[in-house]
């Protein structure tokens, strides 16, 4: 099971390489994609907020980055 | 003005003149950020209903900018929490009771009510700390080690996480990996699975400290699409293992064909549960994966970020998390952003509501809700303006419902007829002040 979530995950990045690298804009077009409003995490105390209150009454976490934890909550 | 003022006030002035002249060569070519701190703040309530779960927390992330874009990141957060819990116990006709995690006394759920154990009080204490710079021209690394500690729980974690700019730095690979070895010291002592709640005063089936450990890794991709559209997608991959029960949660035996759960032959003269529990069990071990897929699309000043999370692990717990924000400007300072969230997940495989009395005890069983079958939605609202000092304010509120229902192959007699996982409600308000920098 681990091997072949390995493989599939190889396989995808390996294609995502491929066809990214004729995406994307030139340096002088990321005006836009500076702005703070364009980061990923806009505001990082509260997507750790949420991250800390969904692991504590679901029993997902993670995704966005490290799994989380650190509370005897769950 | 004398003589010798005017001279002292040339002489200063020459000497600045030079300072400023000095430092100016010595100023590198390259515009870069310069050294300083800015600070992210919060406050946070959280209250769920029926007298459930309160949460009052603060924050701080400090961020300390160095020349060479390297950052150094300190982060604490402190939660008061109050309220009472479910402690997996199930509605009954009548009133029961339970010996409280302590061992020292005892508590009554009324009839047809959520049994709840209402001790639930801690002070939770975080730190963390990372430092972040670039490695080479295209990579950044970054390593940052974390800590909390409860009443009864403490947490010690390390981690780190290497990225790699390619194709004119429209593309982003990263890797990340965190361990975590934490240590839980229940109230009264972890129980031994499956044996049964004791009278007061009785803790002969409780064991010493217990530990659990957590591996993470995460793989991302970070695509820039447009001058308007950026994607993410991660992998991660999680194993905990370890002591994972929730040492305050019990299950209860209850009779093969009512349902009811079985009453217990109390102790004379002594306090003591009223009817039959057993404390959870749960496996020592879980392996997640899940996929996570983010997308921020900027439409002419407005910016919708939209993300989705499929978890799967070794529990049967599938989960679909769907989450969209709305930026909304509302003039050059201000703006709204509206928030919806959706999940849905399914219950573990050990996840049952009681264990029919008389039958062999299965190896795991719980009937804490997070391990149930539910769907969670949350609906909120921010507002966000930049002060006359050029800071950020913003404030937040959110309503979040969990409602859970159980397959009716695990139910058994009289249980199809109560409410056996009522809606969870809880109020998410957030004040944020972003200064520095």
């Amino acid at each position: 099971m681990k091997n072949i979530v390995l493989l599939i995950l190889l396989l995808a990045v390996t294609l995502l390489n491929v066809g990214c690298s004729s995406m994307g804009v030139e340096p002088w077009d990321r005006d836009v994609l500076a702005k703070a409003e364009m980061q990923l995490t806009t505001d990082p105390l509260e997507a750790a907020t949420d991250d800390h209150i969904y692991f504590s009454k679901e029993a997902s976490s993670g995704g966005r980055g490290f799994g989380g934890g650190g509370c005897g909550c769950n | 003005m004398s003589k010798e003022n005017r001279k002292s006030i040339s002489a200063t002035l020459a000497t600045a003149t030079c300072a400023l002249l000095g430092n100016a060569m010595t100023l590198p070519v390259q515009a870069q950020e310069e050294p300083d701190w800015d600070f992210n703040t919060s406050f946070l309530y959280y209250g769920e209903d029926a007298d459930r779960v309160q949460d009052l927390s603060v924050s701080v992330l400090a961020r300390r900018t160095f020349y060479d874009d390297k950052f150094l990141t300190l982060g604490l957060t402190v939660d008061s929490l109050t309220g009472a819990t479910p402690n997996g116990g199930i509605h009954q006709g009548v009133a029961q009771t339970f010996t409280t995690a302590s061992g020292n006394n005892v508590y009554t759920a009324p009839a047809n009510t959520q049994p709840l154990d209402s001790e639930f009080l801690d002070t939770r204490v975080a730190l963390s700390g990372s430092w972040q710079q670039p490695l080479g021209r295209l990579s950044q690394f970054n390593v940052g080690v974390s800590a909390s500690k409860e009443y009864d729980y403490l947490h010690l974690g390390v981690n780190a996480k290497i990225s790699r700019d390619f194709n004119q730095r429209n593309t982003t690979v990263s890797a990340g990996l965190a361990f975590s070895a934490d240590s839980i010291d229940a109230v009264g002592g972890a129980p031994v699975p499956l044996t049964s709640m004791r009278d007061v005063g009785d803790l002969s089936n409780r064991l010493g400290e217990q530990d659990k450990d957590v591996v993470d890794v995460v793989l991302g991709v970070t695509q820039v699409i447009s001058k308007n559209l950026l994607v993410q997608l991660n992998y991660s991959y999680s194993d905990s293992s370890g002591y994972l029960n929730d040492p305050y949660k019990i299950v209860s035996l209850v009779d093969g064909v009512t349902g009811d759960v079985v009453p217990r032959i109390p102790t004379p003269g002594v306090d003591g549960p009223s009817h039959e529990y057993v404390f959870e069990s749960r496996p020592d071990q879980r392996t997640k994966h899940s996929v996570y897929g983010q997308a921020k699309y900027y439409m002419s000043g407005k910016v919708l970020d939209a993300s989705y999370r499929y978890m799967t692990d070794d529990w049967d717990i599938d989960s679909h998390t769907v989450d969209l924000r709305y930026r909304w400007p509302m003039g050059d300072s201000r703006y709204i952003e509206p928030h919806l969230r959706f999940y849905t997940q399914t219950d573990a495989n050990f996840y049952q509501v009681g264990i029919a009395d008389g039958a062999p005890l299965p190896a795991y069983a719980s009937n804490d809700y997070r391990l149930g079958n539910f769907d969670a939605i949350t609906v909120g609202l921010k507002y966000g303006w930049t002060t006359k000092n050029g800071n950020d304010m913003s404030t937040r509120l959110e309503f979040y419902q969990q409602s859970g229902s159980i397959p009716a192959d695990k139910l058994i007699g009289n249980q199809v007829g109560q409410v056996q996982y009522p809606d969870l409600n809880a109020i998410i308000f957030q004040f944020s002040y972003r200064f520095g920098g």
